[in-house]
């Protein structure tokens, strides 16, 4: 039979909000697809398109940013400007041939445990079927 | 014989019979821009050409070159990269076939570097003569012709219907045996043509560069303003370093990832300011007029002073493709007028 | 057509003055169709300046470029400001370092120029190839007069412009301190028509498009040392702690390097095609800054280089954004 296709998925998740939700996802004990790897930010402003470029050159299928709410924000604004960027950059993923469903961003507050789960899910379920990066992976064939 | 004609429509047969056993590196178009790479088929080559934007030392020193491999850890190793490859490059001009020669003085010198002098050992270059020299091509100012070569292992040379050979070296010999049969001598008319048209390309080469005596004449004026006029166009984008077939500058990283890496050597360019950028944070080269001045006198004194030969081939790539048309003709040739 | 003893005059009354460290112009260039940035220190130097059609440089990245000279004891930096001769276009990238706080605006001088469209240098090379001796080339109205040899050719501008001219909405500079002839106002609308039908392509398709395009990329970063508006100071290809982008030369590279400069430019590059122009493996970069031009018009209502008194792209929002990207 087949292998199933496992993707890859980095997560950066902010510290206040989309990351104290993941941890509530974990002690409530709700089970969801063990393919996302997380990386603490303190704010989703704090992700700079360099990251999700370079996680995608070193091997992820899928970037999957969660931040606090609009207007919910830590910092006030981190998840406004997190928006327009991550707005242009998938648009611009999108013109250079890159499916832009591969990045994708969710608003996920510490209190829903339930919401993180079903958007790894959803997000997990998408990327497998876009199947793997390889448009411009690193191919380290020194 | 070393001196036979080739007919055009039996090109494409010679480029048959070589690819048949070697790797052969020739020009091709990638929409309008020309560049020499590998081809599996006489039909991917182009000869409507004056010369690669891309110089071809990229393939005796490759912009990014591994070094080494090694495995990292208590348990790790180093494995050597296997250097040992045969291959002709056609369609070489002998401007770009005499920057080899000139780089060769770099990779010799104090230690020899395995790489390049490999390369060059395992290369066989096969020239082409430029009939039609492009606007800034002044190889002529440094007694050079678009059409004979002392660096080449065979030439050949467009005079009509067909191609007038020259075979310079062993190494060129044995390629043209493999195809003897394509050849055939060359006759007295045939090589009034090819006097012809080399005559005719010299000719039609219009800009000179003034080199006499410049080494002197350079250090007499490396204070001078001179150099702050002509640097206060640059933008310092390293456009002129990468085209030039004679710039050698690298760097060298390691790159890995957490179970295995290299350490690679890469093309650097002296016109950024993190060339020079010490761990201290002093930069002994802090402006452009520094580095502009640098790329000069590289060329034109240090080289000649230590290998007795100008740095430059006179290929006119950095005038056709500098953003601001600092003009290395009018530059040095100026300098040399400069009273210091 | 410019007055070039207006523009001359002008040039000499504003270095002479104390507060004027030096005025960057046109001059002619060294051989066939070429045109070369000219520096007056002087008022003499001011003979120098010419502007024709040819004329196509975005001369903002002489101010922006960060030269500092080891000084002596005691001895305090030269602060004065820069003059710069500028095109409509050119206008608006000072505009956007205005904006940015980049620059400050009593430290230019602004020489505004209204442009009736330039030559694109590849295209008039392709023309007429092998051009040596200078050339002299004249605007007449909606075509070029092009003096070779004594012989004059009249060519249609819409043959020889770059793409930039074909839609330009800003002839006259947005902003100056001096206006060189009347203003022009222009009936050209960009409609990103390029853009536009590149969009109707499979991922596929435009993948490998842009592949074949990025195996090309050298690296030399031309692109970004004459873009007026690249003036990091460290470059996010010059870091080494941590090495987003490594020093080697492949696909993978140099696709994160061009899409993250594309990425770095959105809401600040104001189409003067200097970047693509300068390539010397012709990679078409405009292609994805006008893409993200569009986009940002769209999504967002914000043109870059307008207004210097707005608020920049990416460091703004506005609690009704666009997010239905977002779960």
């Amino acid at each position: 039979m087949k292998e199933k296709f496992e993707p890859n998925i980095i997560g950066f998740l902010c510290n206040w909000c989309s990351y104290a939700g993941a941890d509530l996802a974990g002690t409530s004990r709700i089970q969801y697809p063990p393919n996302l790897k997380v990386i603490r930010v303190m704010c989703s402003g704090r992700v700079n398109p360099i990251f999700v470029i370079n996680a995608l050159q070193q091997g992820a299928d899928g970037v999957l940013i969660g931040g606090c709410h609009p207007g919910d924000c830590h910092y006030e604004r981190g998840n406004y400007l997190a928006r327009r960027r991550m707005a242009v950059l998938k648009k611009l993923l999108e013109h250079t041939g890159i499916d832009p469903n591969r990045v994708r961003m969710t608003w996920v507050s510490a209190a829903e445990g339930h919401k993180f789960a079903e958007v790894v899910k959803e997000v997990t379920e998408d990327i497998r079927k876009l199947g793997p990066m390889q448009n411009f992976k690193r191919e380290n064939k020194w | 014989m070393d001196k036979m004609i080739l007919a055009k429509n039996a090109l494409q047969k010679f480029i048959d019979e070589l690819l048949k056993k070697n790797k052969v590196y020739a020009p091709i178009k990638n929409d309008e821009t020309v560049l020499f790479e590998e081809i599996k088929k006489p039909s991917e080559m182009t000869l409507d050409y004056i010369n690669s934007e891309y110089p071809p030392k990229a393939l005796m020193l490759n912009q990014t070159e591994t070094l080494f491999k090694y495995i990292p850890g208590t348990k790790g190793k180093i494995e050597p990269v296997n250097m040992d490859e045969d291959k002709i490059i056609f369609g070489i001009r002998p401007c770009d076939a005499k920057s080899f020669a000139i780089l060769d003085h770099v990779f010799k010198s104090d230690f020899e570097d395995p790489y390049f002098l490999t390369k060059r050992k395992n290369t066989t270059l096969i020239g082409l003569s430029c009939i039609e020299p492009g606007v800034n091509c002044f190889c002529t100012s440094f007694d050079d012709s678009p059409a004979s070569s002392k660096d080449l292992d065979i030439l050949l040379t467009d005079i009509g219907d067909k191609y007038y050979v020259e075979v310079f070296t062993d190494k060129g010999r044995k390629l043209a045996n493999t195809a003897s049969k394509l050849f055939k001598p060359a006759t007295e008319s045939d090589a009034k043509k090819k006097k012809d048209a080399e005559k005719k390309a010299i000719d039609a080469i219009k800009r000179v560069q003034k080199t006499e005596n410049i080494a002197e004449k350079l250090d007499k004026i490396f204070d001078n303003k001179y150099w702050k006029e002509v640097a206060a166009k640059c933008v310092g984008c390293g456009t002129c370093t990468y085209l030039c077939p004679t710039c050698h500058c690298f760097d060298i990283q390691d790159e890995s990832t957490l179970t295995k890496g290299a350490r690679i050597r890469v093309w650097d360019t002296c016109m950024n300011p993190e060339y020079t950028l010490h761990a201290s944070g002093y930069n002994p080269r802090p402006a452009r007029t520094n580095r502009v001045r640098n790329r000069v006198y590289h060329k034109y004194n240090y080289y000649p002073k230590n290998f007795d030969v100008i740095a430059c081939v006179g290929c006119g790539r950095c005038i056709d493709l500098c953003p601001v048309n600092i003009d290395i003709i009018d530059v040095v040739t100026t300098a040399g007028e400069v009273k210091p | 057509m410019v007055d070039e003893k207006e523009l001359r005059d002008l040039v000499k009354k504003t270095v002479k003055r104390d507060d004027v460290k030096y005025v960057v112009g046109y001059e002619k260039g060294t051989y066939g169709f070429q045109v070369t940035p000219c520096f007056a220190y002087k008022p003499e130097d001011a003979d120098k300046f010419v502007f024709s059609p040819l004329c196509v440089h975005n001369l903002v990245v002489f101010p922006m470029l960060e030269e500092k000279p080891p000084l002596r004891k005691g001895e305090q930096p030269d602060s004065r400001k820069v003059g710069v001769v500028v095109k409509g276009c050119d206008s608006r990238a000072i505009i956007q370092i205005i904006q940015e706080k980049g620059l400050d605006r009593d430290k230019v001088v602004i020489i505004g120029i209204p442009c009736t469209g330039v030559i694109d240098p590849k295209k008039i090379k392709a023309k007429f190839p092998g051009q040596v001796k200078n050339v002299e080339i004249k605007d007449d109205n909606d075509k070029f007069a092009i003096t070779i040899n004594g012989k004059t050719h009249n060519i249609a501008k819409d043959e020889l412009m770059p793409d930039k001219c074909l839609t330009c909405e800003y002839p006259t500079p947005v902003l100056y301190d001096i206006l060189i002839g009347k203003e022009i106002k222009s009936n050209k609308k960009e409609d990103y028509k390029k853009v536009t039908s590149f969009e109707k392509k499979s991922l596929k398709e435009k993948w490998q498009y842009w592949e074949k395009q990025f195996e090309k990329c050298i690296r030399c970063y031309a692109c970004r040392n004459s873009c007026p508006l690249c003036y990091c100071k460290e470059c996010m290809v010059d870091q080494l702690d941590p090495q987003w982008v490594r020093r080697t030369v492949d696909v993978s590279e140099n696709t994160a390097w061009n899409i993250m400069r594309a990425f770095h430019l959105a809401g600040r590059c104001i189409g003067c095609g200097q970047c693509e122009r300068v390539c010397p493996m012709d990679l078409p970069l405009m292609e994805l800054n006008k893409k993200i031009e569009k986009d940002i018009k769209e999504l967002f209502e914000y043109t870059p280089g307008i207004n210097a008194e707005e608020k920049p792209l990416l460091a703004m929002f506005k609690p009704d954004d666009p997010e239905d990207f977002i779960l």
